[in-house]
């Protein structure tokens, strides 16, 4: 969660101009001197490449092969473009609050599909087996593609990413490869969710689109939702993944974790939600509700989101959130109990929300599904 | 590797930054072969690079690599795991209130 908020702004002209070689300023080159820089810090893994090299696609080639031939047909290659529909944006004329958490939208997202893009990347790499190095790299390739999309838009923004973190010191971070399935299959699946959701909802009302790049949600989680379907396919060719009883329970872990992050961050952003015509809260549960509804493809249950304990849950989770927030911008002694007392209560509301018992489903045997929310 | 102490070394490395409207990436490849493991460092030698927005830099450098202790290893395998949320691909930032 190392994303740089518009606070962290460095507000220093941008190096870009400055760093460059002796070629002349042109017109693009001299506004991005004008402009703000905001430093991308993206994570770094790795992963036991051996083990991800083992896995034999055999068993799923059919839906393998279908897969993977529409992504090299790469349908939205033209997509990713701006045309008459990308009308002009007032930046100046947008409330500020507003501008401030749509901004803090654009960067976190541009910084998780460059996550994204950085991981995928790297599996690419340091793989061998054919199957598995491809899929990584039409993955990285989108993911690329999405990142610098919101960059363009985050530019008319007057903000510039900086790409300096390469020259920092960067710590490289384990992640057992089916904790990568686990996490990245939700995040794609629940990422589709949310794009989709967002998209209906402005297609019925279009007076809340107040940017022109919810337009391209659509087909964007389209995307998103064939990387889900890769990383369903990959958990299908070992059946332990996914039944074996410590295997359900980091699988509830996970669910329970995804949701339970994307109901405080979204609380955070009230101005974003309400300008878009939302209510966050229902918001979230119909993302929880179609995340849930499309990983029963492959997960042997779902986590019971209408249990009267789940909203109570969330809720409780959110409040410790505030505390936690509160406690660190106190400082001292105080603020220090206060954070304790709040990471306590956030821990015992993740306990109430993971114990709730999970409703079962029969996983067909065929994972593949149509975007079709 | 010992069990506490770390170790350094240098490997020649080619950095690409893709600034570009239809991709925005960045890499690092070892151009010798090295490779990364659990809780290692990697450093890339040398001024900030910078890719002017439309283009695409590619550059040879040289990185530190400062090998984790078999201590800090065992530890990054333990604990990496629990930074997962990072990976997710919706958007959310470390302010509670913006
Ligand atoms: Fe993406
Ligand atoms: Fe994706």
């Amino acid at each position: 969660m190392n994303v740089q908020t518009p606070e962290a702004l460095n507000g220093h002209a941008s190096g870009t101009a400055l760093h460059g070689t002796n070629e002349e300023m042109t017109s693009e080159k001299a506004t991005d001197v004008a402009m703000q820089d905001t430093l991308l810090t993206p994570r770094f893994y790795t992963t036991d490449f051996e083990e991800l090299d083992a896995i034999n696609v055999e068993t799923v080639r059919e839906d393998w092969d279908k897969l993977i031939a529409g992504m090299v047909a790469d349908p939205n290659k033209g997509h990713f473009k701006k045309n008459e529909d990308w009308d002009t944006v007032d930046w100046d004329g947008m409330e500020p609050a507003l501008k401030k958490e749509f901004i803090d939208f654009l960067i976190s997202s541009c910084t998780a599909e460059f996550s994204g893009c950085v991981l995928y990347k790297e599996m690419k790499r340091r793989g061998s087996n054919k199957d598995i190095t491809q899929l990584f790299q039409l993955m990285a390739r989108d993911e690329a593609r999405h990142a610098g999309f919101i960059n363009d838009a985050l530019r008319e923004a007057g903000i510039s990413v900086n790409l300096g973190f390469l020259t920092q010191q960067k710590k490289y971070t384990y992640f057992r490869p089916k904790f990568i399935y686990y996490a990245t299959y939700l995040s794609e699946k629940i990422g589709y969710a949310r794009y989709i959701t967002i998209f209906r909802h402005l297609d019925a009302n279009p007076e809340y689109r107040f940017h022109p790049i919810f337009k391209w949600f659509e087909e964007w989680c389209n995307d998103e939702f064939s990387h889900g379907e890769a990383f369903a396919l990959l958990m299908k060719t070992d059946p332990n993944l996914t039944q074996s009883w410590q295997n359900k329970l980091w699988i509830k872990f996970f669910l329970t974790a995804v949701y339970g992050t994307m109901w405080v961050r979204d609380h955070q952003r009230p101005v974003f939600h309400e300008a878009l015509g939302v209510d966050v809260t229902w918001y979230g549960m119909e993302v929880f509700r179609k995340t849930s509804e499309i990983s029963k493809q492959v997960y042997p249950f779902t986590l019971d989101i209408d249990h009267p304990r789940f909203r109570k849950g969330l809720d409780r989770l959110q409040d410790a959130n505030v505390v936690i927030a509160e406690g660190k911008r106190q400082g001292g002694i105080m603020g220090k109990l206060k954070t304790w007392a709040g990471t306590a209560r956030a821990g015992a509301a993740f306990f109430s929300l993971y114990t709730i018992p999970v409703v079962h489903n029969d996983v067909p045997d065929s994972p593949m599904m149509a975007p079709a929310y | 590797m010992g069990l506490l102490t770390r170790t350094r070394e240098s490997a020649p490395c080619t950095v690409t930054i893709s600034h570009r409207f239809e991709e925005l990436s960045a890499h690092v490849k070892f151009n010798n072969g090295a490779k990364i493991y659990a809780g290692d460092s990697v450093l890339v030698e040398g001024a900030e690079i910078m890719a002017p927005y439309g283009e695409i830099v590619r550059e040879d450098r040289t990185a530190i690599i400062t090998r984790a202790s078999g201590l800090e290893r065992a530890w990054t395998r333990l604990t990496g795991d629990l930074e997962f949320m990072e990976l997710c691909e919706f958007s959310f930032s470390e302010e509670v209130t913006l």
